[in-house]
């Protein structure tokens, strides 16, 4: 009997109802465009997936530890113009090392500031973290002024063109190259899945999602917590910008902004909890999957593109209600 | 005790509002100094009552959310959908050759605005009160769904081209006086009304400061949660027509610093970010000193992006204000 229980909730948990809507999108657009059954398209999943996993893994520590940053589109912003400008200026030298330096110091800078808002000052993390990506912002382009700067260093376009497969489609001769840069989300992924369940700095930062005084009561040191997580999310996403940077061909003030929604969807989807204590790295990455599947092959339905903000929109919406669905469920399981 | 904490509870929001005052006073006697010619005229008073009333009508609908203890990111949303929605209703119904019909248009346009605004609300409400899911993501759901909603139906560009007495709403005054400044008094007499002088006003106040025993002492917190989201929906409608017609176009994207600056807006006028605080007339005097702020920037030909850097570190004072406060009455009582 409880065998059949446990199989019925393996079943029905929030990743594997994320696998069945997928393989019913891939059957769905698969039956209307054959084209979609190729490998180009996991390359151009891949491709498109990269700056999403990343910013995901860096906004699902900060949801696990019980907080939000909707700063790191502007934060990224800042560390993918910064470095540019500065090379533009002649103040720069041009080296892979420089480059990604410079925009993980800038995000060491905003994660500081985020980190002394939210934790030192208790301030609530949503409205610190938007003055934050205003004051990012705004101050970028005063400072500043908007350009965009679409030619790369010789040392970023050197690293762009380090692909580690290249897929030729047969019938069109058309190349479909899978960059390097594909490791970072990857190597990512796996660390901060190991160090989340295996290090006592991880389980700090489910507990102090869980119950921030149980946390403190029970040993940890929240402040310092709180700390790390917003400092590591907003130093990956400005190395996530670079990212972007090289891989777009493309660096201006306001590339990312708008990008948090998406985000914070796909964690959400993936079976982060807002109010702290739950997700995965393993949840996360099917979240990211359906989100940037749906995004970016919603046409293949047939839906036409002026409608993807409302089905992204809708699919987040799903996504939360499901999640609050399945902790309602397992609470009652608990008390049976 | 008891009357010690209805004291301090009653001064709280007083510091706020002194303090605003203090901030009109400072903007006042810098602009005295640096453009008192321009500044200090009648033309000046008068394009910014043209101004405020739309973003001032969406921060009410903020501050209820709030003072409730959730709050609405989705009213720059609402906003536009229902601009769209009325934008297109003008358009489509109103005869070239003018009429009678012209006005049945309009205040069907209005009308369709305010339901569909309070629709939206509703919805919200009833998804955060009846799954229980923090407001915020809920509401940053509903934003992405009413813009998407928005933007399909225009497709992308914006609505152009409504008749002149759609465009006279917000741009058209009587003696002077801007007919704007009276919506935007009726809404404020409206919200105080229903903030201080109704049940339904007491319970977002109860909802706010302790759901929990605001539940168990027999409220309806999802009816509250719903109402008081469709009320903000309902402000957020009327906001969209004010937009729409003062832009004369109506599109997805119309707006987009407007959450930011009612977050500002709402957190200066002394409403407190986890609910049970905050007074009207804190919130229309904190909007009021914004414009101040704003049209100072724009007489002064700052960059508009010096504008949203300036708010986000007023947005961390108030907040830091806000902590010292509460510090201070704890260690009062």
């Amino acid at each position: 009997m409880e065998k059949k229980q446990k199989l019925l909730l393996g079943l029905t948990s929030t990743p594997m109802i994320l696998i069945y809507v997928m393989a019913v999108f891939c059957l769905i657009a698969a039956l209307r465009q054959p084209a979609f059954l190729s490998p180009a398209t996991l390359i151009n999943l891949c491709r498109a997936g990269i700056f999403t996993m990343c910013f995901a893994i860096c906004e699902m520590v900060v949801i696990i530890s019980g907080g939000i940053d909707v700063s790191f589109p502007a934060i990224g912003c800042v560390a993918m113009y910064v470095p540019m400008w500065l090379y533009n200026h002649d103040m720069g030298v041009d080296s892979v090392f420089f480059f990604f330096g410079v925009a993980m110091l800038i995000g060491l800078v905003f994660g500081i500031l985020n980190g002394v808002l939210v934790s030192f000052l208790k301030l609530p993390p949503l409205i610190a973290t938007l003055a934050t990506s205003s004051v990012a912002s705004g101050g970028l382009i005063m400072l500043l002024g908007t350009r965009e700067y679409t030619s790369l260093p010789p040392s970023l376009d050197a690293l762009y063109s380090v692909n580690l497969i290249t897929f030729t489609d047969p019938a069109t001769g058309f190349k479909y190259p899978l960059t390097i840069l594909i490791l970072v989300p990857v190597f990512l992924c796996i660390i901060v899945a190991l160090i989340m369940k295996y290090t006592m700095l991880g389980r700090g930062l489910y507990a102090i999602g869980g119950d921030k005084n149980a946390a403190r009561v029970a040993g940890f040191n929240v402040i310092v917590l709180q700390f790390i997580a917003y400092i590591f999310c907003s130093v990956m996403a400005s190395a996530t910008a670079m990212i972007y940077t090289t891989l777009m061909h493309s660096s201006t003030t306001t590339a990312l902004m708008g990008e948090e929604m998406i985000i914070i969807a796909a964690c959400v989807v993936g079976g982060c909890r807002l109010t702290g204590g739950h997700g995965s790295v393993g949840g996360t990455i099917l979240g990211v999957l359906l989100i940037t599947l749906v995004r970016n092959n919603l046409n293949m339905l047939g839906i036409p593109t002026s409608w993807q903000t409302f089905a992204v929109g809708l699919v987040l919406l799903l996504g939360a209600v499901l999640s609050s669905i399945q902790a309602r469920r397992i609470e009652k399981m608990g008390k049976i | 005790m008891n009357n010690q904490k209805a004291g301090t509870a009653r001064r709280l929001p007083d510091t706020h509002i002194l303090t605003i005052i203090g901030l009109m006073a400072l903007v006042l006697i810098m602009m005295l100094f640096l453009q008192p010619g321009n500044y200090f005229s009648l033309k000046n008073a008068r394009s910014m009552i043209y101004q405020f009333p739309e973003y001032g009508i969406l921060a009410f609908g903020m501050m209820v959310c709030m003072i409730a203890g959730g709050i609405d990111l989705s009213l720059v949303g609402i906003m536009n959908f229902t601009g769209v929605i009325a934008a297109l209703i003008v358009k489509h119904m109103v005869p070239a050759e003018g009429g009678p019909m012209t006005a049945a248009a309009i205040i069907l346009a209005v009308a369709a605005a305010i339901v569909i605004g309070c629709a939206c609300g509703a919805f919200n409400g009833f998804i955060i009160g009846y799954f229980h899911i923090p407001a915020m993501l809920v509401t940053l759901c509903g934003l992405q769904l009413y813009t998407g909603l928005a933007y399909g139906i225009t497709g992308g560009p914006a609505i152009n081209g409504m008749c002149d007495a759609f465009k006279a709403i917000s741009n058209g005054s009587i003696a002077g006086i801007p007919y704007v400044l009276f919506i935007f008094i009726a809404v404020f007499l409206l919200v105080t009304f229903v903030m201080k002088s109704t049940v339904f006003g007491h319970e977002i106040y109860f909802l706010g400061s302790n759901a929990r025993a605001s539940r168990y002492s027999g409220i309806n917190t999802l009816k509250v949660t719903i109402m008081t989201h469709a009320f903000s929906g309902i402000l957020g409608g009327i906001s969209g027509i004010l937009i729409t017609s003062h832009l004369n176009s109506a599109k997805s994207s119309n707006g987009s610093t407007y959450t930011l600056l009612t977050l500002l807006i709402v957190v200066l006028g002394g409403v407190h970010p986890d609910g049970g605080k905050g007074k009207v007339l804190g919130v229309t005097l904190s909007t009021i000193l914004l414009q101040l702020i704003a049209n100072a920037f724009g007489l002064l030909h700052m960059d508009d992006n010096a504008k949203t850097f300036v708010n986000g570190c007023m947005l961390v004072a108030a907040l830091l204000l806000d902590v010292y406060l509460d510090k201070r009455a704890a260690k009062r009582n």
